[in-house]
């Protein structure tokens, strides 16, 4: 991938490409709410079924990781759309 | 004085310290000359061209071998010394062997699918494992130069193998025709492809929720790759940013003073838990697919 533009950050050169790393800033940061609230809720189930069953520990921590990485992926998902649409 | 005040205090005086070293060295204007984008440009270091392949030696490929090298190494080399009274080294290689092997090959596939792919989804864990922790370790690699006594010495750089797309999506592409295929030899292709539909569909609903799951089916190459990718990339710029690329960047001596603790805690938490546990999550999904192909249905 080439990326030799001229912007990619704090020198942009003209209103159109100041607006695409608006863009990008926007687009990823939006693209972070909803695995922030998918990650929280994760733990926080987590905490809650450990609290009522402490012996199944080891079996929710394994899933917990899953669902952690699986949800926390999806906010390189926007970044990684944000700079397709940067780059284009 | 209570410990809480000591840390205010010690924050204070952090702070203090970068708005003096703001005062001193001010702002020296937007550095239009360093572009953070080449620090993972690939340079040709023995070029290769064959017809219209570029086939270069590049750092990549060098980073791809490193991580070759080391698990086959590593893994030949604990499996030579196997000892009755383990030391600490094989403790941990058998701990990542039982990790592999009870957790993520045969809770997730049945008996004879999980004998059969152990070798290859422990081979991926560890090959992405050691390739992810490799990126992590300051390699003098980068295309910068430092001038140390009047020797060019290229500067030292963070990159992994798995930070550049073309690695992962090859190990999805292995896995996704591996598993296809062991679906198919297994069940046949008509009740293998029967077997998408969840369990209970059939008349009229089941073409469009087919296609559903066609499509599907190819997002997973996708979503696999581009995880592994975007997590190890997306540290990586982290680490460089917080590290002094934004300093840089904006030409503020002082943001780098008050931004390096956060690269530091970012460091930490891509080496102790990103590493290893986006390595976890692509042997465990490997062997969930696999698991799904074999045993068919839903």
């Amino acid at each position: 991938m080439e990326l030799d533009y001229p912007t990619f950050i704090g020198a942009a050169k003209t209103t159109a490409d100041g607006l695409k790393s608006v863009a990008l800033g926007v687009g990823a940061g939006l693209g972070t709410i909803g695995p922030g609230i998918g990650v929280g809720y994760i733990f926080g189930k987590v905490i809650e079924s450990v609290t009522r069953q402490p012996e199944m520990r080891e079996e929710i921590t394994s899933i917990q990781w899953l669902g952690f990485a699986l949800t926390e992926a999806i906010v390189f998902y926007a970044f990684i759309f944000g700079l397709i649409a940067f780059f284009l | 004085m209570s410990r809480a005040a000591k840390i205010w205090i010690g924050v204070g005086i952090y702070l203090l310290i970068g708005i003096v070293l703001f005062v001193i060295f001010g702002s020296e204007g937007k550095n239009e000359g360093f572009k953070p984008q080449d620090e993972f440009k690939l340079h040709d270091w023995i070029p290769i061209h064959i017809g219209g392949l570029n086939l270069s030696i590049n750092r990549a490929v060098l980073y791809l071998w490193l991580a070759c090298i080391l698990t086959a190494v590593t893994m030949i080399w604990i499996a030579r010394r196997m000892q009755d009274r383990p030391n600490r080294v094989q403790t941990i290689v058998e701990g990542a062997y039982d990790l592999t092997y009870t957790q993520i090959s045969k809770g997730n596939m049945p008996g004879g699918t999980a004998a059969k792919y152990f070798p290859f989804v422990a081979t991926l864990f560890f090959f992405i494992w050691f390739s992810n922790m490799l990126g992590y370790i300051p390699l003098p690699t980068s295309h910068e130069k430092i001038n140390i006594f009047g020797v060019d010495f290229p500067a030292f750089g963070l990159y992994a193998a798995t930070a550049n797309l073309s690695v992962p999506l090859v190990l999805t592409l292995a896995v996704f025709i591996l598993y296809q295929v062991e679906g198919i030899r297994r069940h046949g292709l008509i009740r293998y492809l029967k077997g998408w539909l969840p369990a209970g569909v059939g008349g009229a609903a089941a073409v469009p929720i087919f296609i559903i799951e066609v499509i599907s089916q190819f997002v997973r190459i996708i979503s696999l790759s581009v995880r592994l990718f975007a997590n190890i990339l997306a540290g990586h710029l982290l680490i460089l940013f917080m590290g002094g690329g934004l300093a840089v960047l904006l030409g503020l001596a002082a943001l780098g003073w008050i931004t390096l603790p956060i690269a530091v805690a970012f460091y930490i938490f891509e080496v102790g838990l990103v590493a290893t546990l986006q390595a976890f999550i692509f042997a465990t999904l490997t062997s969930i697919y696999f698991g799904e192909a074999s045993a068919g249905g839903h």
